[in-house]
C-alpha cells in the first residue's frame, strides 16, 4: 500500500531517482508549498485559539508516532503508550526544576532541550524494560503487559512516589520563563506551535527513513510474520526491542514537547484514556501508515472541536451537554473506532492513496 | 493469624465475584474468539440498572432480574450491531472494537448518572458482620460470595445439561464440525455475549454493594484480565480458579504489602503479577497451547 504510482509518462532513469523521497517536480512544488503554508501561512492567519488546536494536532502526531511504529510497523500491540509520555513529562519536568545546572547552561538556554533529550532516552529503556516480555509473548498477552506498563507507572510510580519529590504535592507546576529554547522563552501558542512544528518534521523524517533502512525492514518482517522472520535470519527479539527503544523515545520527545504547553503536570493528563487515544488515532488514520498517523491526528482533534462547537449553541437550552460534554467525547470517540473498523478498517490513509492513485494514472486508470 | 485468616476468607469472597464476571469473558473468547476489553464497562451497566430499579422501590432482587433481562438484550444487540460483522477479521481490529465499545458505553453511563459514588439505600445486606468463630465476614462479602457461586453452578448446568448450553459447547470445541451438524454459530455467538452481559450485571451489582458505585468499579471489571490470563484465556474451571487466587492475592497484598509501598499496591499487584506469570506460563494454569506454524 505504501507504493504510489508515477504520473502517466514519467519514468525513472536511475536508481537514485527511484529512491528519491520526492520523485517527481509536482510532488516537490506540493511539499515546499506545504512548509510555507505550514511555516508562515498557519501563524499569520490562525489565531490564539487555532493555534492551540494545531499544537493539540502535534502532540497527537508525536504521541501517536511511536504507537504506529509499534503497531503499525512491527506488529507489537500496545495499549500504553501513554505511561512513556509521562516518563518523558516528567523527567524533563524533573530535570528542569531540581538538577543543578551549571548558570552557564542556564543562560544559553540549553537546560530544556538537553532535558528533552535525557528523557527520551529514558523512556526509551523504560519502554525497552515493558517490552521484555515481547521475547516470549505476543498478541494478546503483550497488550495486558502493556496494560501492566500503564498502571505501574502512571498509576503506581508516578502518582505515589514520583509526585512526591520535592514535596509539592500531586501537580509539579512549571514557573513562566524555565521553558527556554536558546534565546526564547516558550510562553506563547505560537512559539510552541514553532518547536511542535520542527519536533514533528524532525521525528517524521527521522522514522521514515528507519523504516527504509536494514532496520525498518526488519520490522515489517517481524510484522508479517515473526516465524518466518526468525527463518530468515533476523534476531527477532533484538529488533522488537529496539522498536521499543525507539518508541519510547518517541513518546518520550512528545511528553517532554507536551510540558512547553503546560503551566504544570500531574498524573492526570496521562491516563489509560490517552494510551487508548492513541490506538484509536493511528486506526483511524491507517494502521502501517505514517500519513494515516497524520490524518488520524487531524481528524480525531478537529472533529472533537467541531462537536464541541455543536454543543456549545444547544447548551443555552441543555446546559447539561456541555459540562458533561468530556462524556459525549469519549462516547463519540468510543462509536467513531467502532465505525471505522466496521466500515472503513483501513483508514484515512488508504482513502488518500487512492485518490491519488486515481489522479497519478488517469487517464488510463486500469 | 487472625489477619491472615480473615484477608485469606475475604479474598476468597471478593474472587468468587471475580469468576463470576471471568466466566462470561471465558465463555465469549471460547465461543466467538473475540477479545473482550469492555468486560468492565459491561459490569457498570448492569450495576447501574440495578441500582435505579432498586431506587425506584424495586426489591433488591427484582430489580436484579430486570437488569438480568435488560442484560439479555443489550448483549444480543451488541452482538448484532457490532461484533457480527467482524467475523474473521483480524485480532487487533476485534479487541480495539471492543476499546471503541467500552468508551461508548462509558461516555454514555457517566453521562446518564454522573461520576458522584452511589450507594444502594438502603442498604439491600445488613451491616452488621456474621461472625464464624474468630472470623468476622462483613455479611455482604458472605451473600455475594454465596450469589456468586450459586449462579456460577446455574451457569455451569446450563453448559452441561440444556440443549443450549451443548451447542455452544459444540461450536466452542469445533465450530466447523458445529455447523455440519445443524448448530447456528450466529445464535451461539449471540447467546454468549447475552450470557456475559448478564454475568457481568450480577458482579457489577455485588462489587457496587460492597463500597458503593462510581465509575472505578469498572476498573475491578478489568481485573477479569490477570483471572483470564492466570486461568488459561479458554478454560472455564480457570477462570473460577484464577478468579479466586487474584482475589486473595490482592487481598493480601492490601493486607501486607501496603506498609511497605503504601499507596495503589492493591490496585496494581495483580496486573504486576499477571507481567510476571505470563512470562513463566504465558498459556496459563489450564489453557490450550498453541502451536504455531508458518
Amino acid at each position: 500500500m505504501s507504493t504510489t504510482f508515477l504520473p502517466c509518462g514519467e519514468y525513472h532513469e536511475n536508481y537514485r531517482e527511484d529512491h528519491a523521497w520526492w520523485q517527481t517536480r509536482f510532488i516537490k512544488t506540493k511539499m515546499v508549498l506545504l512548509m510555507l503554508v505550514l511555516f508562515i501561512g498557519i501563524p499569520l492567519v490562525a489565531d490564539e485559539y487555532w493555534l492551540s488546536v494545531c499544537n493539540q494536532v502535534g502532540y497527537t502526531i508525536l504521541g501517536a508516532l511511536g504507537v504506529q511504529l509499534l503497531i503499525g510497523f512491527c506488529g507489537q500491540v500496545t495499549l500504553g503508550h501513554a505511561a512513556f509520555l509521562a516518563v518523558g513529562a516528567y523527567t524533563s519536568t524533573l530535570l528542569i526544576l531540581e538538577f543543578p545546572w551549571p548558570r552557564l547552561l542556564i543562560d544559553a538556554g540549553l537546560a530544556y532541550p538537553i532535558s528533552i533529550f535525557i528523557a527520551a532516552l529514558i523512556a526509551g529503556v523504560w519502554c525497552v524494560l515493558f517490552g521484555l516480555p515481547s521475547a516470549k509473548v505476543k498478541g494478546f498477552y503483550l497488550i495486558l503487559t502493556s496494560m501492566a506498563a500503564q498502571f505501574v507507572t502512571v498509576d503506581f510510580i508516578i502518582t505515589q512516589y514520583i509526585s512526591q519529590i520535592g514535596g509539592r504535592g500531586q501537580a509539579f507546576s512549571l514557573p513562566v520563563g524555565t521553558i527556554k529554547i536558546g534565546p526564547w522563552v516558550i510562553d506563547s501558542d505560537l512559539k510552541v506551535y514553532f518547536m511542535m512544528l520542527v519536533l514533528v518534521i524532525v521525528l517524521v523524517a527521522a522514522v521514515v527513513n528507519l523504516l527504509r533502512s536494514r532496520v525498518g525492514r526488519a520490522w515489517v518482517a517481524i510484522r508479517d510474520n515473526d516465524i518466518s522472520a526468525e527463518v530468515m535470519g533476523i534476531n527477532v527479539v533484538q529488533y522488537k526491542l529496539i522498536a521499543f527503544f525507539v518508541a519510547g523515545f518517541i513518546g518520550g520527545v512528545a511528553g517532554a514537547f507536551w510540558i512547553s504547553n503546560l503551566a504544570a503536570i500531574s498524573p492526570e493528563h496521562f491516563p489509560w484514556f490517552w494510551s487508548l487515544w492513541l490506538v484509536g488515532v493511528i486506526l483511524i488514520g491507517g494502521v502501517g501508515s505514517i500519513h494515516g498517523t497524520i490524518f488520524g491526528s487531524i481528524f480525531m482533534v478537529v472533529v472533537m472541536e467541531l462537536l464541541q462547537m455543536a454543543v456549545i449553541p444547544l447548551a443555552a437550552s441543555y446546559p447539561k451537554l456541555l459540562m458533561d460534554f468530556l462524556f459525549i467525547k469519549e462516547a463519540a470517540f468510543g462509536l467513531a473506532i467502532c465505525a471505522f473498523m466496521i466500515f472503513e478498517p483501513n483508514g484515512l490513509a488508504y482513502r488518500w492513496w487512492q485518490t491519488k492513485n486515481y489522479f497519478n494514472l488517469w487517464p488510463f486508470s486500469y | 493469624m487472625e489477619l491472615f485468616l480473615m484477608t485469606l476468607t475475604t479474598g476468597i469472597m471478593v474472587g468468587g465475584i471475580y469468576a463470576l464476571v471471568a466466566l462470561g469473558w471465558v465463555l465469549i473468547y471460547k465461543c466467538s474468539g473475540v477479545l473482550n476489553l469492555a468486560m468492565g464497562e459491561m459490569t457498570l451497566i448492569g450495576a447501574y440498572v440495578t441500582l435505579s430499579f432498586y431506587s425506584m422501590g424495586v426489591p433488591f432482587l427484582l430489580s436484579l432480574l430486570f437488569s438480568l433481562i435488560i442484560g439479555f438484550i443489550l448483549g444480543i444487540l451488541t452482538e448484532r450491531i457490532f461484533l457480527d460483522r467482524l467475523i474473521g477479521e483480524p485480532v487487533l481490529t476485534v479487541i480495539m472494537v471492543t476499546v471503541g465499545l467500552s468508551f461508548f458505553f462509558k461516555g454514555t453511563l457517566e453521562f446518564l448518572w454522573g461520576t458522584d459514588t452511589r450507594a444502594f439505600t438502603p442498604p439491600v445486606f445488613s451491616i452488621e458482620p456474621i461472625r464464624i468463630g474468630p472470623l468476622v465476614i462483613g455479611s455482604v462479602y458472605l451473600w455475594s460470595f454465596v450469589a456468586a457461586i450459586i449462579l456460577l453452578v446455574i451457569f455451569v448446568c446450563f453448559f452441561k445439561y440444556t440443549r443450549w448450553g451443548l451447542a455452544m459447547q459444540a461450536t466452542a470445541d469445533d465450530e466447523m464440525a458445529a455447523l455440519s451438524l445443524g448448530v447456528s454459530a450466529r445464535f451461539v455467538y449471540a447467546a454468549a455475549w447475552a450470557i456475559a452481559f448478564m454475568a457481568a450485571g450480577v458482579g457489577g451489582t455485588l462489587l457496587g454493594n460492597i463500597n458503593g458505585l462510581n465509575i472505578s468499579v469498572a476498573y475491578l471489571g478489568l481485573l477479569v484480565l490477570p483471572v483470564v490470563v492466570l486461568g488459561g484465556l479458554n478454560s472455564v474451571p480457570g477462570a473460577i480458579l484464577g478468579g479466586i487466587i487474584i482475589g486473595v492475592l490482592q487481598n493480601f497484598c492490601g493486607a501486607y504489602l501496603d506498609q511497605y509501598f503504601p499507596g495503589g499496591v492493591k490496585e496494581i499487584a495483580p496486573f504486576a503479577f499477571m507481567v510476571v506469570f505470563l512470562l513463566w506460563k504465558p498459556y496459563g494454569i489450564w489453557g490450550w497451547e498453541r502451536i504455531e506454524r508458518v
